[in-house]
């Protein structure tokens, strides 16, 4: 049971952690030499993702690449200035970032409330 | 880890593009100033963005700030305009060399980036918002 709490725990961290990266991106959307960076989340999340077994006939979950969630400039191509902010990407990215925030503090509170309705029941 | 970082981000982007509009407003006022306390026309200026990392020593994680406003050196416009107290003998007049153009699409483009930064900023605090309910479930 705790578990899951902890996957929630840490999908929340990563969301906020990336959340700022993006917003330092837009934050230097006209910074000459800025390079656009972001967290290789999706790793990280499918590490914490990956299903115990305990029985070799049990549901095997692929099993994703490591990733430590470092954050990483990218490589796209340079505007005049030497920076590769694109703003558009960002926003769409921060949206989803956002969303994908918003799950898991969801999920966390029906987590909650089932640990509630437990101890009400007794 | 410093759970406001991302609004310190956001305010320093809007801090920034606001000094980027100061600035612009005042080249596009003194487009036509021909007369400066240092001597000679208004020249054009332009501000210098430099990123600002954050103090937790985050990797990659930077806010920006204005580092230096610089005056563009470009040549003075010369219009020919006998007439004009300030003209030369042949009877040209250096105007500054401030294109209304560019000052608007310069503007534009801050402005733009302010708003980008105060959806950021926004959505920052929809995410804490949504923390802090957390606690009332």
């Amino acid at each position: 049971m705790p578990d899951s709490m902890n996957v929630l725990e840490r999908l929340l961290h990563q969301t906020t952690v990336r959340h700022r990266v993006l917003t330092s991106n837009i934050a230097n959307v006209d910074t000459p030499n800025y390079r656009a960076k972001d967290v290789a989340f999706d790793q990280v999340l499918g590490n914490e993702m990956q299903m115990a077994t305990t029985d070799p006939k049990h549901l095997q979950t692929s099993s994703p690449a490591g990733g430590s969630g470092s954050v990483s400039s990218e490589e796209s191509q340079l505007w005049a200035d030497k920076n590769n902010v694109e703003m558009d990407q960002e926003v769409a990215k921060m949206t989803q970032n956002a969303m994908l925030f918003e799950a898991g503090i969801t999920l966390l509170r029906k987590r909650i409330q089932m640990f509630k309705t437990a101890l009400k029941t007794t | 880890m410093d759970s406001f970082g991302a609004f310190t981000i956001s305010a320093s982007a809007l801090a920034a593009q606001r000094q980027r509009m100061n600035v612009i407003a005042s080249n596009m006022a003194n487009a036509h100033s021909t007369r400066t306390a240092d001597g000679g026309p208004y020249r054009r200026q332009d501000v210098v963005f430099t990123t600002d990392p954050m103090e937790s020593g985050q990797e990659g994680i930077a806010g920006v700030k204005v580092t230096d406003i610089v005056k563009d050196e470009s040549p003075f416009r010369m219009v020919f305009e006998p007439g004009h107290p300030d003209a030369d003998k042949d009877g040209y007049v250096s105007l500054p060399n401030v294109s209304v153009i560019e000052e608007m699409v310069n503007m534009m483009m801050a402005s733009r980036a302010y708003e980008a930064s105060v959806s950021a900023f926004n959505m920052s605090k929809a995410m804490f918002s949504k923390t802090l309910e957390l606690g009332n479930v």
